[in-house]
């Protein structure tokens, strides 16, 4: 049987290294989902989840175990994602402004083969959502990213956001409703 | 940021839809909205725009397997990194761990008590020739303020002497 997260979390704060390192592997992926839906960037997504994960190395002491691992660990996650965002915030914006005015991709994703309407198309809506998130208050984001793309129950997002379940969906239906406008256009 | 015309849905029910497209709603708040979109056009057009728009918010993204390789290394490098960067500091940190303090401070008050009742004969012996010292310097003068003072006491014999004289001079 495999050990709960929490006993790993007894065994690393025991100074067992390997513990700690199996606390990694199991919630990389969804550590690194959650940060690439507040980054829209891999390597970005890459860099914020390994800060959380080593925050949350160095923190071990505060985990007092009355909530999940699974919940402090994606707390500490998100307030990182949204530090983030607030710093990229100036930057993001004038990078989004030059792009929509020449319509050319910009430099983090210029992967993408240029040219067909539809791909243009694509990049504008991705621009476009990126943006339109931007807008959002933090605590609307977290919601409506934990809700709409990582598909957390409205309760799973209350604990982590460490507020009530009605404060949740007021959150949620606000920023959909916000987006909604802003998006209607792809509708 | 412009807006673009968007379909309104019943002002009551706009939060309900919200949660009834995320499958949020209970069993009887459930039934209460489908019974509500059966007969409201604008609701169901709503309804219909959160589920054409919503998913186009989520921008996929599968990495490949040699990005998780990556990440795991990166990890425990970085992992290692901030352990041997522990390791010196919670030395430090160990002292001041939380019985050290109460323990230090006993001692403190200890050593204080200690000072005051013995080191109290030591700064007494130490004052007393400062003052023995201030006290010889003083008794010459007092011995001389006697002196001037019996000088005082025979000038005014002196003074009594002559006055007596002159009425002997003029009889």
């Amino acid at each position: 049987m495999q050990p709960r997260d929490e006993d790993l979390v007894a065994l690393a704060r025991n100074g067992d290294h390997r513990a700690f390192e199996e606390l990694v592997e199991r919630h990389k992926q969804k550590a690194y989902r959650i940060a690439f839906d507040f980054a829209r960037d891999r390597e970005e997504a890459k860099d914020l989840s390994q800060e959380a994960f080593l925050r949350a190395y160095t923190h071990l002491g505060n985990f007092d175990g009355r909530s999940g691992f699974y919940t402090w660990f994606y707390r500490i996650l998100v307030n990182i994602c949204l530090d983030y965002k607030r710093r990229k915030k100036r930057t993001f914006a004038e990078e989004f402004n030059e792009t929509v005015e020449s319509q050319v991709e910009p430099s983090h994703v210029s992967q993408k083969p240029p040219s067909p309407d539809q791909q243009v198309l694509a990049g504008q809506l991705s621009r476009k959502v990126s943006a339109a998130l931007e807008e959002l208050p933090p605590k609307q984001r977290t919601a409506f990213i934990l809700k709409n793309n990582q598909g957390l129950s409205i309760k799973e997002i209350a604990e982590m956001m460490q507020t009530a379940e009605g404060t949740v969906k007021v959150h949620l239906h606000r920023a959909v409703t916000t987006l909604r406008q802003i998006l209607a256009e792809f509708a | 940021m412009h807006e673009t015309s968007t379909s309104v849905a019943c002002a009551q029910f706009e939060e309900d839809l919200v949660l009834y497209y995320y499958g949020e709603l209970g069993g009887g708040e459930r039934s209460v909205v489908e019974n509500h979109l059966r007969g409201c056009e604008p609701c169901r057009f709503y309804l219909k725009e959160l589920e054409s728009i919503l998913p186009l918010t989520v921008k996929p993204d599968e990495p490949p397997e040699a990005f998780w390789d990556d990440y795991t290394r990166e990890m425990r490098r970085k992992l290692t990194e901030i352990k041997g960067k522990k390791s010196w500091w919670q030395g430090l940190a160990s002292f001041f761990q939380p019985w050290v303090i109460p323990v230090t401070a006993t001692a403190a008050v200890a050593i204080l008590a200690l000072t005051l009742t013995l080191g109290k004969g030591f700064w007494s012996t130490k004052e007393t020739p400062q003052n023995d010292e201030a006290f010889m310097e003083i008794l010459p003068a007092a011995e001389n303020l006697e002196f001037f003072e019996t000088m005082e006491v025979l000038d005014a014999m002196d003074l009594l002497e002559y006055i007596g004289s002159p009425i002997k001079g003029s009889v």
